[in-house]
């Protein structure tokens, strides 16, 4: 039989996937072909390999608590501590949340699928922050110069404007500082990237030097020993 | 006996809001590990996790039981994880000499830190996987790592069975190639001498 129309065979096999049949005519072809008895060791390795590559910690199962009962209310205190999304938060506006925490994915579900309104909700929600904003900008907004009756009016006029005024740049700066912190630990983040990358880089060099400098001492050999 | 996927999508779309619940439950540490080996670091695997489930929630109403639960979420968990790496191919970045700095290979790559602490197989295996062309990888992650079978796996990415396999032998072909440059593999040691 020809490698090539079995090769397929051979997947199901290395996977234990395949039927009686099937393993017995992969395993009569690898009884006489040397190639495909190589492959197949070949990809038992590297199967082994594969294996090695596991899901970290922090998404394993050891941390996961016990399934819940159907109908259990357990899981509100969860999602009272969970990290509810801009969407869940929206969904959250009809009742429905949905949160995530310690690998847990929870709904809470106040309506039905169906009369979930989404554009509704993201308009209310738009409306809000809108007067949110409206009202943080009144309270910012200067106080008008009104007509001073005496002198110590004028000057209580004044102070109350200079005390708005460092309110303001206060504001400012505390903006600008959250600012400039994201934008450090941004860079930051791309230059050990960028870092990580060059390390790959000369990892995958050595790598192959390494895999040429053996196989060169292979054939150092070979020509000693037929010497 | 605890009740089958079909089973609660049933409940679900009878109204049974607690049955998702359920088939969360049961099947976000699968989706969980999927994404994260698609996408190669555990960054954002909560986040596509999440909104996955998401997409599940709000298409299980209308969901037709013609194909398997678990099969369809497969399918839509690996939709996000492709739009995901679609929108990080499109960032730019500027690159340097020698280095391969692609935006993918930034995004995907271990930090300085992981590198240092971390020189093991595993980490060869992660970047190794990371250099498949994502049709390959997603056949390999899914038979690999989460055990679906030939079948299923068509199912998932909607090809014949056969393609399923030609991926998969392409894919750990070109993996075996790739660890053995690494120093990984049979090819890596030194050839026996010749009588």
């Amino acid at each position: 039989m020809l490698c090539s129309l079995i090769r397929d065979d051979l997947l199901e096999v290395l996977y234990d996937d395949a039927s009686a049949a099937t393993a017995a005519r992969v395993e009569e072809h690898l009884a006489v072909c040397p190639s495909c008895r190589d492959d197949m060791a070949s990809l038992r390795d590297l199967r082994r390999d594969l294996g090695t590559w596991t899901v970290p910690p922090s998404l394993d199962t050891a941390a996961r608590p016990a399934p819940r009962r159907p109908g259990a209310r357990a899981w509100l205190g969860a999602m009272a501590a969970g990290l509810v999304l801009s969407l869940g938060a929206a969904f959250g506006l009809s009742g429905s949340e949905l949160s995530y925490d310690n690998g847990t994915l929870a709904f809470r579900l106040g309506r039905g699928p169906a009369e979930v309104d989404v554009e509704r909700l993201l308009a209310e929600q738009e409306e809000r922050h809108r007067r949110e904003i409206r009202a943080l900008a009144d309270s910012q907004a200067p106080t008008p110069l009104r007509e001073a009756r005496d002198d110590d009016a004028l000057l209580r006029q004044v102070e109350q404007m200079i005390r708005e005024s460092e309110a303001r740049q206060a504001t400012l700066l505390s903006a600008s500082l959250g600012d400039l912190s994201t934008r450090a630990e941004a860079q930051r983040r791309y230059d050990l990237a960028r870092v990580s990358a060059g390390l790959s880089y000369l990892d995958g060099k050595t790598g192959e030097q390494v895999a040429r400098t053996t196989e060169l001492m292979g054939y150092v050999l070979q020509a000693a020993q037929e010497r | 006996m605890a009740p089958s996927d079909e089973e609660l999508v049933e409940a679900f779309q009878q109204g049974d809001r607690s049955a998702f619940d359920a088939l969360v439950h049961r099947w976000d540490r699968k989706i969980q590990g999927a994404i994260y080996r698609i996408m190669g670091s555990d960054e954002e695997v909560r986040d596509l996790c999440q909104e996955a489930f998401l997409k599940a929630f709000r298409g299980l109403g209308t969901f037709k039981r013609e194909a398997r639960f678990s099969s369809w979420l497969y399918q839509i968990a690996l939709n996000v994880c492709r739009d995901r790496l679609r929108r990080r191919k499109g960032r730019t970045l500027v690159s340097l000499d020698e280095v391969d700095d692609s935006p993918a290979a930034l995004a995907k790559g271990p930090t300085a830190l992981e590198l240092v602490e971390s020189r093991s197989l595993a980490q060869v295996v992660a970047r190794a996987m990371d250099t498949l062309p994502p049709e390959q990888r997603e056949v390999v992650i899914l038979k690999e790592y989460q055990g679906l079978t030939f079948p299923e796996i068509a199912e998932v990415l909607d090809v014949p069975v056969s393609t399923v396999k030609t991926r998969l032998y392409r894919g750990l072909d070109m993996l075996r190639h790739r660890l053995e440059r690494q120093g990984v593999g049979r090819r890596a040691a030194v050839p026996a001498a010749s009588s």
